[in-house]
Formats: structure tokens, C-alpha cells, sequence
């Protein structure tokens, strides 16, 4: 039992555990919220809510209605979850950029990654994985065009970032 | 011998990558030495090292950085 | 077992009960938003503490060799499909993810594939990261959000490239039976070949 407490606190879960509590609290978010689990579509709600404030959106999204909603507060707590389960193990600490081709190739991949997930309505939790768990079709052409663009992104790493 | 990889900074899975070629390189019998502050990076390694059948032991040499030893016992 | 470093317990009290208050205070303004914010602490816990990664899942198999990942998005993906019926099947007024298909769907996956490799992580995983303190998926956050925009204003130009408008809803085609019966065979075979794959 110790031995069990030691291992849920401080890690690592085998991933088939992962996988179990994961997708039951993937089910308990769709009971809460009546619909599924997503990241992408609530990161917009604040990207044009930015693009307002620089001038570069004309829409404007109040903050209040950005605060008060329910995306919002799933993905804060996917930060600070991370953060807690990092700190529970002693396992926190700032890890600083350490080589300049890897800044590039986060801000190039998270603008291909984003604009993505966007034109696809959903990223690997709203499209990939409850795209499927829905019973969409869509959601399992994703699945194979997201594979396809990992084996692309494959060959990029192995040329520029090994 | 002992060899160290220097993985330090990088994300996965360029370490794999990295060590599979380094053991490919080393005699059998050495043991080679990899420190890393990605959880998944050590996770990753692990599983890859139990699944090729080489040892391997990690431990937490400060928060948040794991050091790991693979020692090269088949090709 | 590796010896354990355990000098941030109270840097843990402290976050802890900062964590507390908060919940606390946002139960008073919405329960709802604070059932919310519980969840998703549940989820990121459980994704770093499992070190459960969807990148990984489609990208080892191909660089490495590796597919236990894969198996348990496999594993994710079965427990998913079987709650979600069970519950949107059971209960009324659920919307689920149907979306159109189209060449917005192929586009869109491939770069966001191309994008997740690239960015050290997918959505998730960008803001797992964050949490455990990376910088560089900061700036990955910090690329996405501009991404995301690009892709807001794009998405009207695109919905001329739909093929199925409100999206193919698989139960309402095949009927729930063949549904589940038909992508617990996809699972069951998938999971085959990834365990194939990382014995070859």
C-alpha cells in the first residue's frame, strides 16, 4: 500500500495507468461540461482576444466572458496540475531554452501546430481523441493526416535538429 | 569504459536516437552515461533500454534532473 | 528504486494551499468553473505523472521503433469511444465532436502534425510542459496562439473546401452496434501491429 502511495505521488505511472485515468476523467469532463474535453478552441478565444488589444482584430471578446468560461479553466488547470505533480515529486525546476535551434523550432512548430488545429476543428484532445471517442468520421481522418504530418515533421527533426 | 552523452537540453526523441547509435559504436561490456531534465526524456529511455534488453538504472541527482547508466551487454 | 530528491515538500504545502484558496474562491463565483479547473488539474497531473505524450505515440514508432505509447493512446482512445457512448447514448443534451470533413481535415492534421513534432508537443502537451517549467514550449505557446489566430481568420476560405458539411456522425449511418463493434476491431488491430512493430 506504501508502495503504491510512493509510486501515485511521486511517479512515474506506468502509461497504461495513464491511459485509465486519463480517459476516465476525459468522461467525467463531458459529464460536467455536456460537451467533450478541448484545448485549442478556448487558446483562440484568447488569441483574438490579444489580436484585439494589438490592434489587429476588430471583434472584441470581453475578458469577462474569457474568464468566466469553462475552457479557460480546463486548460489553466492542465498548467497547474503539471506544475503540482512536478513539484509533489520534487521534480520542478525552470528548464531554460539551452540551444537556439530548438527556440526556432518551437515557434515554427507551435505556428503550424496551431493554425492546424484550427482549420481541423481540434488539436489531439478535441479532434484526435474525442473526434473518435464521438464516433466521427472526421476524427479518424484526422487521426491518419496527423500521422501522415508527424512522419513529415520525422524527416524534418532527423535533418536539422539531431 | 564509460562514455558520457551529452543529451543535455535536448528534447525527446533525439536522445533515443542518439543512444542507439553511440551503443552501436561501443564494445560490449561499456556502459554509457546520460544526464537529462525531461521527465519523458528519462521515462522514454528507460523503456527503450528494458525493452532492448540492456541494464539500466536512473537516478534523481537533483530536482528534476535524472541521471541514467545503460550498460552495452549484447549487441 | 532510484534514491528520491525531496527538498521541494514545501514549496508543494505552499502551491497546495494557494491551490486551495483559489478553488475555494472560484466554487463561490461558479461551481461549475471550479468542477472545471478540478479536472483539468486531475488531467495535467495525471499526464505528467504518467509522462503520457500523443507526439510520442505517433512519432516513436517511426524514429525509434518504440510503441508503447502508442498503445496506451490505443488503450485512451477504446475507454473513450466505450464512455462516451455510454453516457451521450444514456443522457440528452450532449454536444459531441462532429465536425466537417474535408480537405480542411487532411491539411489541417498534417501540418498540426508536422507542427506537434517540431513544438516538442501538441496542445496538451505544450501546457504540460509549461507546468513542469520548460521554456522552449513557452515559445511554442507563444507560436500556437499566433497559429491559432492565423487559422481563425483562415477557417471561412477553408469551409469552401468541405466535403461533409455538418460531419459524418458514424452511430447515425451504421447504427450504434456496427459502430462500436466496427472501431473496437480498428482498435483491437491497431494495438496488433503496434505490439508487432516494437518486437520486429
Amino acid at each position: 500500500m506504501k508502495k503504491i502511495w510512493r509510486t501515485a505521488v511521486h511517479g512515474p505511472w506506468p502509461y497504461w495507468v495513464g491511459a485509465m485515468v486519463l480517459g476516465g476523467l476525459n468522461i467525467l469532463v463531458l459529464l460536467v461540461r455536456k460537451r467533450p474535453w478541448g484545448v485549442t478552441s478556448n487558446l483562440q478565444d484568447w488569441a483574438v482576444w490579444l489580436a484585439h488589444l494589438l490592434g489587429l482584430a476588430s471583434e472584441r471578446i470581453p475578458v469577462s466572458q474569457l474568464l468566466l468560461a469553462e475552457g479557460t479553466y480546463l486548460n489553466l488547470g492542465v498548467v497547474l496540475g503539471a506544475l503540482w505533480a512536478a513539484l509533489a515529486a520534487s521534480q520542478w525546476r525552470f528548464r531554460p531554452l539551452r540551444q537556439r535551434k530548438f527556440g526556432f523550432s518551437a515557434l515554427i512548430g507551435g505556428l503550424f501546430l496551431g493554425y492546424g488545429a484550427r482549420i481541423a476543428y481540434g488539436c489531439n484532445v478535441g479532434g484526435l481523441l474525442n473526434g473518435i471517442a464521438s464516433s466521427s468520421l472526421t476524427g479518424w481522418v484526422f487521426a491518419l493526416a496527423v500521422f501522415l504530418g508527424t512522419w513529415i515533421g520525422a524527416k524534418i527533426l532527423l535533418k536539422f535538429l539531431v | 569504459m564509460e562514455y558520457y552523452l551529452d543529451i543535455w537540453g535536448e528534447m525527446c526523441p533525439i536522445p533515443i536516437i542518439k543512444s542507439q547509435r553511440k551503443l552501436k559504436v561501443m564494445a560490449i561490456g561499456d556502459s554509457l552515461v546520460l544526464e537529462t531534465e525531461h521527465s519523458c526524456t528519462a521515462r522514454g529511455l528507460v523503456v527503450w533500454a528494458q525493452k532492448e534488453g540492456y541494464p539500466i538504472s536512473e537516478s534523481e541527482v537533483a530536482a528534476g534532473i535524472w541521471r541514467l547508466t545503460i550498460a552495452k551487454t549484447h549487441d | 528504486m532510484s534514491p528520491m530528491v525531496k527538498n521541494q515538500r514545501y514549496w508543494n504545502w505552499a502551491f497546495m494551499s494557494v491551490m486551495f484558496f483559489f478553488f475555494l474562491l472560484l466554487a463561490q463565483i461558479n461551481w461549475k468553473l471550479a468542477l472545471n479547473l478540478g479536472l483539468g488539474i486531475g488531467l495535467g497531473f495525471a499526464l505528467e505523472k504518467s509522462r503520457f505524450c500523443f507526439v510520442a505515440a505517433f512519432r516513436d514508432p517511426i524514429l525509434t521503433g518504440m510503441t508503447a505509447l502508442s498503445q496506451a493512446v490505443i488503450l485512451l482512445l477504446g475507454v473513450s469511444i466505450l464512455g462516451f457512448a455510454l453516457v451521450a447514448g444514456s443522457g440528452q443534451g450532449y454536444a459531441l465532436n462532429v465536425y466537417p470533413l474535408g480537405a480542411n481535415t487532411i491539411v489541417g492534421g498534417l501540418l498540426f502534425g508536422i507542427g506537434m513534432v517540431l513544438a516538442g508537443g501538441c496542445a496538451s502537451g505544450i501546457l504540460m510542459r509549461i507546468g513542469e517549467g520548460f521554456a522552449m514550449q513557452m515559445l511554442a505557446l507563444a507560436g500556437a496562439l499566433v497559429g491559432v489566430f492565423f487559422g481563425e481568420r483562415s477557417l471561412r476560405w477553408w469551409q469552401g473546401w468541405g466535403w461533409e458539411q455538418p460531419g459524418i456522425f458514424l452511430p447515425a449511418k451504421l447504427g450504434w452496434l456496427s459502430t462500436l463493434s466496427l472501431e473496437m476491431a480498428v482498435l483491437v488491430a491497431l494495438w496488433l501491429l503496434a505490439r508487432w512493430w516494437q518486437n520486429r
